[in-house]
């Protein structure tokens, strides 16, 4: 709709909106996590859900603990190889629209654990990620400005047509392989639909 | 408590049969420690649970090394004759020592408050023959620590309860403390590579990053 | 219209509407919009990330059933105890005598449980 006249209708106490924005709106403001932490990233995501940083704000304070009633999953520490099925197997079960943001260095990429043996390089070879948030911890400011993007990441969305979520396209897939455990490592080491290798610029 | 030596005779009283080594430590700390023949290592260490001087109640740490085979070279000075004439010459001569792996003990005792021994046992070769007996039965805290060491070196410990892996999944295969590890290529980025990951760097960004 | 029952009737749709009628819009604006995603993970019974294993049918030993009545017996036991305890001072001696047969009698009963092997845990 015009903004010019909704503006003008908006000065005479007329509110107009649409059904997508509507949708939208009442989505990004109830966004409940799953209660899931796997490292130290966590303790930084129970503080930002305490009293000081209070993302009640944001309508993100109810940490769920199953799956079915989550929304957004909180990717928040090193995910080991052991661990990474479990987490794609957990992602798997949520309920659609779901979010995911990878909070941390190791969450994003393996962080300093990076050349291990056992630490998956990065959530993002498995799932769609949302938001990354970089840092190690992250601090909980780090991760409320992660919530906001992620806010705003939904209220952009359309209901309709080409550029509409995956969870309303009836094509777009819900479920991702999860990893089995091979002789030497995750079988497979990726999900090639999902990630792609960074592009190297120099 | 009583000197390493002192120890080592009272262990060779008291077990028959048992060798004991002293392996000597010339880094600052120069904690010296008894290797034990494995054979003789489970009954040399329930002797040090249980003597009244030294009564070893506590073990505090459980840890595996890996040594890989290793050439050693030494100087010889060797009589020769050269030209006819008998001189002194200086030879280098290179062995190579057979790789083991090792398990390391470290044993305190909360009763007589003194502590701690470093016992190690060394497995016959990397390969085949990794097995050396658990001390799980003298000590309880052990159980986790020589799965650890299981699953990260391979040893093989005789005699524990439960001997699975414990950090890495059930069918991995490999043992990743080992020094000839090989890990899984599976890392592409990296933002500062140098050395090894430069090379694996190279083998993904062919083209990306000669520029 | 003067039926008394009548604003009970209206208040009866009224909580009715008000239950269904956000369901109803959710079940509308599904068919419309969001397409059904259903996968087996999706659609497994335990939700925590692991697989299920097993059976949940899992059998619970009769000890412990037996062990679970004597615990109650004694437990109630207590229950009688507390008063008597309370009111111990004030109490004759033929009272304090009752009570120790009362006693006794569970007591023995304990001693014959526990000489068939019922405490025996296997």
């Amino acid at each position: 709709m015009d903004e010019g006249l909704r503006s003008e209708l908006q000065k005479q106490g007329v509110f107009v909106t649409t059904l997508e924005e509507l949708y939208n709106w009442g989505r990004k403001n109830s966004i409940w996590p799953l209660g899931f932490g796997l490292a130290c990233c966590a303790i930084e995501m129970m503080a930002a859900s305490m009293a000081r940083w209070d993302l009640a704000r944001f309508g993100a304070e109810v940490f769920r603990p199953s799956p079915r009633q989550a929304d957004l999953m909180i990717v928040a520490g090193t995910v080991t190889k052991k661990m990474a099925p479990q987490v794609v197997r957990l992602y798997n079960q949520m309920s659609e629209p779901k979010y995911v943001i990878a909070m941390g260095a190791c969450a994003i990429s393996g962080g300093p654990f990076k050349q291990g043996y056992n630490v998956l390089k990065g959530i993002d070879r498995y799932i769609p990620v949302d938001v990354h948030i970089p840092g190690c911890p992250p601090r909980p400011e780090a991760l409320i400005h992660a919530f906001m993007t992620l806010q705003e990441k939904i209220d952009a969305q359309q209901l309709k047509g080409e550029g509409r979520p995956r969870h309303l396209d009836p094509d777009a897939p819900s479920e991702f392989p999860i990893p089995e455990y091979g002789e030497h490592d995750l079988e497979p080491p990726k999900n090639p639909e999902v990630w792609r290798p960074a592009v190297v610029v120099r | 408590m009583e000197s390493l030596e002192q120890i080592k005779s009272r262990i060779e009283a008291a077990v028959p049969g048992a060798r004991i080594e002293i392996v000597p430590n010339d880094s600052p700390s120069g904690q010296r420690s008894l290797l034990v023949d494995r054979e003789h290592g489970f009954a040399v260490a329930k002797w040090l649970r249980d003597d009244p001087e030294l009564r070893f109640d506590y073990a505090s740490n459980v840890t595996g090394v890996d040594w890989p085979d290793a050439e050693l070279t030494e100087k010889v000075k060797v009589k020769k004759v050269v030209d006819g004439v008998e001189q002194e010459v200086e030879e280098v001569r290179k062995t190579v020592r057979p790789g083991y792996l090792e398990a390391v003990y470290h044993l305190y005792s909360m009763e007589r408050k003194h502590g701690p021994l470093v016992l190690r046992m060394r497995t016959a070769n990397r390969a085949d023959q990794v097995r050396l007996p658990s001390l799980t039965p003298l000590w309880r805290a052990a159980e986790l620590q020589e799965r650890e060491i299981y699953d990260l070196y391979g040893i093989v410990f005789d005699g524990h309860p439960d001997l699975r892996r414990i950090l890495m999944w059930d069918g991995f295969k490999d043992h990743p403390m080992r020094k000839d590890y090989v890990e899984p290529d599976d890392f592409e980025y990296e933002p500062t590579p140098h050395d090894e990951v430069l090379e694996r760097a190279w083998r993904h960004y062919p083209a990306g990053l000669k520029q | 219209m003067s039926n008394p029952y009548l604003p009970v009737l209206i208040l009866m749709v009224a909580a009715l509407a008000f239950a269904l009628g956000p369901l109803a819009l959710a079940w509308i604006w599904a068919k419309k919009f969001s397409p059904k995603k259903p996968g087996p993970a999706k659609n497994a019974t335990y939700e925590c990330g692991l697989e299920s294993k097993g059976d949940a049918w899992v059998q619970f030993k009769a000890e412990y059933y037996l062990y679970g009545i004597i615990f109650l017996i004694f437990d109630v036991e207590t229950i009688f105890l507390l008063p008597f305890a309370v009111a111990f001072t004030g109490l004759s001696a033929g009272a304090f005598v009752a009570m120790m047969i009362f006693l006794l009698l569970l007591v023995e009963g304990l001693v014959w449980a526990w000489k068939k092997g019922v405490l025996n845990w296997e």
